[in-house]
Order: structure tokens, then C-alpha cells, then sequence
């Protein structure tokens, strides 16, 4: 999804293309040597949750490259080019991941019968004007460098070097922001207690799981429709 | 292992490289791409996997925010006092904080192994130098937003949506109105001026 040499119209230059590596010779024996490493840094880690979670990563690099994921061109392609099969993909990606973690909240509301306890399970962060001009900000530079946080990663074990700048300047923009933080904070109204949580917002998981379906569904129709009236244009 | 041949083209087989490498199943599941819905899918279970056996989903930039803090401790600053931290990501004043016991930073770095486990796999890897200087600037500016971003709004397009969304924050839907829009305003500028 990086800007690829060729013609010089803007919109064509940059198509998903997947550069590759026309007859190599074969890299498996690193592989293996990078697969040895990578188990001996799992076992070196020490504890067995970070172990696991360093596994469930490995897995999502090599998810996120096999499948050339992007969310940056699942946001950008409709736009750019009209097509909306990552976009539809990132909206299945979001309902299967609605699907375990509704019934993960459920299962810990069912035990207790506390809402507290499902609350544990919830991504809870302030939601506010700063949300929204912070996803915008965000928005904006994913497109331009080339790739979002995960695509980012990925990219940089790609061997892209635009990637790897981006890292960089990804790392030092976190810390200006965290190192500025009192500015943001008082000029957006940021309050940590205003968070929000569909099922209580309205009324239980049921309410908020048909909002939440009916959404998905409706933006995958959108795409969908989206995708075809730009083909039958052109 | 980088720098290996420049030419491009759909298969990455050589011939008579033999073994392994062309074999039929090998390629289907290392070799050739997936489709997008596959990986949409195996994303998604791997990110529940991940909540249901450490009781915290899938983020990427908050630790990002450490590492600028370490990384200012290392130069000789002082990033404890930060506001951030002392309010906000607390974590990071925690006691004996540091890279290999935070499990984001440490699958921050997985991810990028990973992908680079995966087109070894292929036999693919090589690096890719920058392409103009625009490349450069359009690369250092857009890690700023990013950056910016997502502090401001408590997350990225993993942590404040592909995490917050399916978890019935309400943080996941206010962002992927938003970062649609800015997508749609930084491919203009990316058309504009970047290429």
C-alpha cells in the first residue's frame, strides 16, 4: 500500500501493489533461525502471561502480512479508489470480535451479577471532543505515512524504510503529546470519568447488541453498495 | 538476507528451489496471500484470545508513550513526572517498569517479528529503501499525527477500535467516524503533495 514507482497519476500510483521478489533464493533456513529466537525470547520473557502474549503477537504479524491487513486502506481506499473489500473485512473483523467479547462481559455479568465485572472486560476510555479530533489527527497521518500503528509494525518488519521513519516520528509524537499532556487536557476538557459503555448507556446487553449488530451491518450494505456504483461507473 | 533481487512479480518460487518450498499446502498457507476476510477473522479471534487469558485487549500505542518516556529518562530528562503518567498511563511509574515486562511494548516488538517471520516464510524479505524525499517527510509527519492523535484520543486504530469497538465502548464508534474523516482529508493531501 506504499506509494509504488511507475506512472505519475496520482490516484493509479497508489493501488495496493504487493512488491515482490521475483526468483530468490530461498530464505527458510533464516526463518527457522528467526523461529528459534523467537521461541527462546517466549521461554527467556519468564513469566507465562507475557509469554502468551508475546506467542498471540508473533500470530498477528504473520496474520496482518499474509492477509496485506490495512486498516489505513480499509478508511482510505473508498475514497481513493472506490473499493471497499478491506473496508468490509475490517466491519466482519469488528462483528467476530463483538461476538467473543459481548459473550466474555455476559459470562462475567451472568457469574456475579455485577455489571462491574463485565465492565473489566471493556476497552473503557474518556470518550469526548478530544476523541474525535484525536481519530481525526489520527486519520490524517495514517493516510500520509503510509500505514497505521499495526500496519505500521508490520510494515517495519516488511523492510520498509518509510515505515521505519514513521516509527520513529509515531514514538516521538506519543511522547510530545504525553510530555504536553496538562495543554491538551484543559484546552479539550478532557475528564477521565466520562466514559461510555453501550449496555449500560442503553438499558443491557441486549439493546446494546442489536444497536451494535444493526451498525456493522448497515455500514458493511453501505460498503457494499459503495463498492458497486463505483465499478459500474467506470 | 535483504537487498536480495529487485525485480517484481507474483510468484516468488524459484525454480528448482524444490522441498518444502513447493509444496502445494506451504504455499497456499505461507506463501500466497490470504484473502482479507481471513485475516479480519483470525485478527479478531486472536485479540479474544488475548482479552479472555490476560483480562486486557489488544493495544498498540500507549506504549508507544513509554517508550518516548524512557527514551527521555535514557538522555538524561526526567519523564516520571510527566503528567501523563502521574495521571493518566500510571503504569508507567510502576516499580520496576520497564520494556520487558510491559506485555504491549513486548508485542509491539512481536508484531514486527512476525511479519518478518512471515515474509521470510515466503522468501520475500528485502529492504525497501525510500523512494523520493517526499517519503521521508510525508513519513515524519504523518508518525507525528499519529502520534498526537492518539494520546488525545486514548488510543489508535487497534486500542480505540479494533479493541474498544467489539468490547461495546462507546470510544470505538466516536473514533471510526473520525478517523474515516481524517482518512478522507489525508488522501487528498496525499494526493496533492505527496506523490
Amino acid at each position: 500500500m506504499t506509494a509504488t514507482t511507475g506512472n505519475t497519476s496520482g490516484i493509479s500510483r497508489i493501488k495496493r501493489t504487493r512488491t515482490v521478489a521475483k526468483p530468490t533464493p530461498s530464505q527458510l533456513p533464516y526463518a527457522l533461525l528467526l523461529l528459534a529466537a523467537i521461541i527462546a525470547f517466549g521461554f527467556y520473557l519468564g513469566s507465562p502471561k507475557l509469554a502468551l502474549s508475546w506467542a498471540i503477537s508473533i500470530a498477528l504479524g504473520l496474520t496482518l502480512q499474509r492477509s496485506r491487513f490495512c486498516f489505513t486502506a480499509a478508511m482510505r481506499d473508498p475514497v481513493l479508489t472506490g473499493s471497499t473489500s478491506l473496508t468490509k473485512a475490517v466491519v466482519v473483523g469488528l462483528a467476530v470480535g463483538t461476538v467473543g467479547f459481548s459473550a466474555l462481559q455476559l459470562g462475567a455479568y451472568l457469574k456475579s451479577g455485577d455489571m462491574a465485572d463485565a465492565m473489566k472486560l471493556v476497552h473503557l476510555a474518556p470518550v469526548g471532543i478530544h476523541t474525535a479530533i484525536g481519530a481525526f489527527l489520527f486519520g490524517i497521518g495514517a493516510v500520509i505515512a503510509g500505514g497505521c500503528a499495526s500496519g505500521t509494525l508490520m510494515r517495519v518488519g516488511e523492510g520498509y524504510a518509510q515505515n521505519m521513519i514513521a516509527l520513529v516520528a509515531f514514538v516521538a509524537g506519543s511522547g510530545l503529546a504525553a510530555a504536553s499532556w496538562p495543554i491538551w487536557r484543559d484546552l479539550l476538557g478532557v475528564n477521565l470519568a466520562d466514559t461510555v459503555y453501550l449496555p449500560t448507556m442503553l438499558g443491557g446487553f441486549l439493546p446494546a447488541l442489536v444497536v451494535q449488530f444493526g451498525l456493522l451491518f448497515a455500514i458493511w450494505l453501505a460498503a457494499d453498495w459503495w463498492n458497486k456504483r463505483k465499478t459500474s461507473q467506470s | 538476507m535483504t537487498n536480495l533481487s529487485s525485480t517484481t512479480g507474483r510468484d516468488a518460487n524459484a525454480a528448482g528451489s524444490g522441498g518444502l518450498r513447493n509444496n502445494a499446502v506451504f504455499k497456499d498457507l505461507f506463501v500466497n496471500p490470504w484473502t482479507y476476510v481471513t485475516g479480519a477473522v483470525i485478527l479478531a479471534l486472536l485479540n479474544i484470545a488475548l482479552i479472555a487469558s490476560t483480562g486486557k485487549g489488544w493495544g498498540v500505542t500507549t506504549a508507544f508513550a513509554y517508550w518516548a518516556g524512557w527514551i527521555w529518562n535514557g538522555v538524561g530528562g526526567d519523564a516520571h513526572n510527566w503528567a501523563y503518567f502521574t495521571e493518566v498511563a500510571k503504569a508507567f511509574n510502576g516499580e520496576n517498569f520497564n520494556f520487558l515486562n510491559d506485555p504491549a511494548s513486548i508485542m509491539n516488538l512481536g508484531i514486527i517479528a512476525g511479519a518478518f517471520l512471515s515474509v521470510l516464510l515466503a522468501s520475500q524479505a528485502r529492504f525497501k529503501g525510500l523512494k523520493s524525499g517526499k517519503q521521508a517527510v510525508a513519513a515524519i509527519l504523518g508518525g507525528l499525527l499519529m502520534g498526537f492523535g492518539a494520546r488525545l484520543a486514548f488510543g489508535c486504530n487497534i486500542g480505540a477500535l479494533f479493541t474498544a469497538l467489539p468490547s461495546l465502548s462507546g470510544q470505538g464508534w466516536v473514533f471510526i467516524v473520525f478517523i474515516f474523516l481524517g482518512a478522507a482529508v489525508g488522501s487528498r493531501l496525499l494526493v496533492k503533495y505527496f506523490i
